[in-house]
């Protein structure tokens, strides 16, 4: 990785694997990871979070690594299959790269306008319109009130 | 340096700090505050802002050992099961704190006489309950009136709402005969003081650019500094000076451009909450304090505790709107706060029913909790999960261990270089069983109120909030460090008014009775002005 975003190789991992691991829906509403641009997003919560780089940067070379032993073609020479079975062999042993990879990749899905219009919700912040709520029926307290006092009363 | 003395400086600018310098405001004293943090512009808060959800595990994460602000100071708490959560600004820990806003109980303060165990505060509820109600006005408490686990208490502003969520559970606690009761919240739930009332957008954990929640730097902080109250800010306090007569003389601290600076002043009021104040003390040694300042009783750091929390989710079939509302606020049970001799434990704990999740955070609580594939699986399961989940946490009362502390680490330190603090800390078999007590019932009430699978975390770790005893107070000094008005035993003008002088914990949050003690050290100083340092 460089300051500006994915060496070349890295990218060639990262388009397959965001689709690998966040296929879209069976139904077609929400659509993969791979396909809305969420390596922009990656390397702008890298740079705000500097602590998640080297395991980026790691975890996608280490992927790049055992494509190649699999393949002279490397990862993009690797079939859907094979490709999960690397990454399943990878973290397997390795205990950093796919949580931090998954919370940089959901956290950005899961805020994408398309994701989140998907799930049936306005793709907005939550302030300044906030949400509206039912009036509340009270009458759902009176077993409580009918119990009386609960509290010890220490003198 | 700076030429001025202060009659009374604060250090911290939080919570308690900000309560004290509201209270102090009408003695027309030259009251000075310095706060470590800067003040938060709410256009920077996340919750106008679509990535709100993620930033609440970045630059408004609760720890400050990943925010990475230069105002926050690390702590380490690798040996603890329970990671330390604050916030350093103005408003301090109320920037991000839920608002949960319960008084303590009359019990909670003799919990020696009627339980056998800790000791008894040397205030009582009923010293207590005045502050309490400024606090409810000036905070703006929202709630019910009428709530059979307390005494009786006015509440100015009408509950947060219930919503879906809310009147689900609270049906499986009627079903179950528990106790529930809307939660008293620091939130303004109509116009109120000049704040804007809420509107259910659920980012309170990361701020509330609504301005609705209580953090004082919308409440006690603009009326104090309207009265004459100077506050500084983005200025980091090393340590606290003494003269020759063993009197604090003043502080030494870094502006924001980590230049070192001195303020004098005759009073010092310390409201930097219960690691912050420990750590002051305990760098501020001398050849008069060698062990650190005001603890000639060794007790300075020791006696942490915190609530250990656990949190119990529940699945259910129908969307539950979980993501409106505010956050930490719904209903609150006390069925099970007080000792029961038939349970293998003494004392006992709340539930605090929250809200749901959005989407980002179902994904990340769901990857790391509940068991949500990545690859094709992936969206079955996320479907499952959002908007049908109903969280619960279990807030237990710890009790005082005086091998819980708050130390100096011996490498760690800040960006100013003031030497770090080291938790040391274990979850007592109290603690254990009362969580494993906690963990069933809550079970139990989410699947009687329908939840078809239930999640378990416990004890949390990153719920650290609530910092409270390390510098107890109370009459005696060889057991105490500051006395029933929070002055020092050993330094006759230095005060303690945050959560370290608890001498116990409840089983509720702390920041209603920490900022009800603050108001009530204030108003006790107001009145014995003129014999402030006799015995």
């Amino acid at each position: 990785m460089t300051d500006d975003g994915f060496t070349a190789d890295e990218e060639r991992v990262l388009r397959t694997l965001l689709d690998d691991i966040l296929p879209p829906s069976d139904d077609g509403r929400l659509p993969g990871a791979g396909t809305i641009g969420l390596a922009a997003h990656i390397v702008r919560t890298v740079r705000k979070t500097p602590m998640l780089r080297p395991v980026v940067e790691y975890g996608l070379g280490a992927l790049a690594d055992l494509a190649a032993k699999r393949s002279p073609g490397g990862w993009p020479a690797l079939s859907k299959q094979e490709r999960s079975a690397v990454l399943e062999d990878f973290t397997a042993t390795d205990q950093f790269f796919l949580p931090a990879f998954l919370f940089l990749l959901y956290s950005g899905y899961y805020q994408h306008p398309r994701v989140v219009e998907a799930l049936g919700l306005e793709a907005r912040a939550p302030h300044p319109k906030g949400f509206a709520m039912e009036a509340d029926d009270w009458t759902v307290l009176e077993p409580v009130r009918k119990r009386g006092k609960t509290y010890r009363d220490p003198s | 340096m700076s030429e001025t003395t202060a009659d009374v400086l604060i250090i911290g600018a939080g919570a308690s700090g900000a309560a004290v310098a509201w209270s102090l405001a009408d003695t027309r004293m030259n009251v000075v505050c310095l706060e470590q943090g800067d003040w938060i512009d709410p256009a920077d808060l996340p919750g106008s802002s679509p990535d709100w959800e993620s930033r609440m595990v970045g630059d408004f994460g609760f720890s400050p050992n990943t925010r990475g602000r230069r105002e926050d100071y690390p702590v380490n708490d690798g040996e603890s099961p329970i990671a330390v959560s604050m916030f350093n600004a103005v408003g301090g820990s109320t920037i991000l704190y839920a608002a949960h806003f319960p008084r303590f109980h009359p019990s909670d303060f003799r919990v020696r006489t009627l339980d056998g165990v800790a000791a008894d505060w040397p205030i009582d509820y009923a010293r207590l309950e005045p502050f309490y109600a400024i606090n409810a006005r000036m905070m703006g408490v929202s709630g019910l009136a009428g709530d059979p686990a307390y005494p009786p208490k006015e509440v100015p502003l009408p509950p947060v709402p219930l919503g879906k969520l809310g009147t689900t559970l609270a049906k499986g606690f009627n079903r179950l005969g528990w106790h529930w009761w809307p939660s008293d919240s620091a939130i303004a739930t109509r116009e109120y003081e000049g704040r804007a009332p809420c509107i259910n957008a659920g980012t309170c954990l990361t701020g509330c650019p609504q301005g609705a929640k209580a953090s004082t730097d919308v409440t006690y902080w603009p009326p104090a500094l309207r009265h004459g109250v100077t506050l500084k800010t983005r200025c980091r306090v090393r340590e606290i000076t003494v003269g020759e007569d063993g009197m604090a003389d003043g502080v030494i601290y870094y502006d924001g451009e980590g230049v070192e600076r001195r303020q004098k002043a005759e009073v010092i009021v310390i409201a930097c909450n219960g690691i912050g104040t420990p750590r002051l003390l305990l760098n501020s040694r001398s050849a008069q304090f060698p062990d650190g300042l005001a603890n000639r009783s060794g007790l300075v750091g020791k006696n942490l505790m915190f609530h250990p929390y656990a949190m119990v989710t529940g699945i259910f079939e129908e969307p539950l709107e979980g993501y409106k509302g505010p956050t930490g606020c719904c209903i609150m049970s006390q069925e099970f706060y007080e000792t029961d001799p038939s349970r293998d434990f003494v004392r006992g704990y709340s539930f605090e029913i929250l809200r749901g999740f959005g989407p980002v955070y179902t994904a990340l609580w769901g990857m790391q909790s509940a068991g949500l594939p990545w690859g094709p699986a992936h969206h079955r399961g996320f479907a499952d999960l959002f908007d049908r989940a109903a969280g619960m946490v279990v807030i237990s009362e710890d009790l005082p261990d005086p091998a819980n502390s708050v130390t100096l680490d011996p490498d760690l330190k800040d960006a100013d270089g003031i030497p770090s603090p080291k938790i040391n800390y274990r979850l007592s078999e109290n603690s254990t069983r009362m969580l494993a007590h906690a963990v069933a019932r809550g079970r139990e009430v989410l699947e009687v109120s329908g939840a078809r699978k239930t999640f378990v975390e416990s004890p949390l770790r990153l719920a650290g909030w609530h910092l409270m005893g390390t510098c107890r107070m109370g009459t005696d000094p060889r057991t105490s460090v500051v006395n029933e008005w929070g002055r020092s035993h050993d330094v006759k003008n230095l005060f303690i008014v945050d959560g370290s002088i608890f001498v116990t914990a409840a089983a509720v949050n702390p920041t209603n009775t920490i900022q009800a003690l603050a108001l009530y050290i204030a108003d006790t100083m107001k009145k014995k002005l003129a014999n402030l340092f006799d015995d």
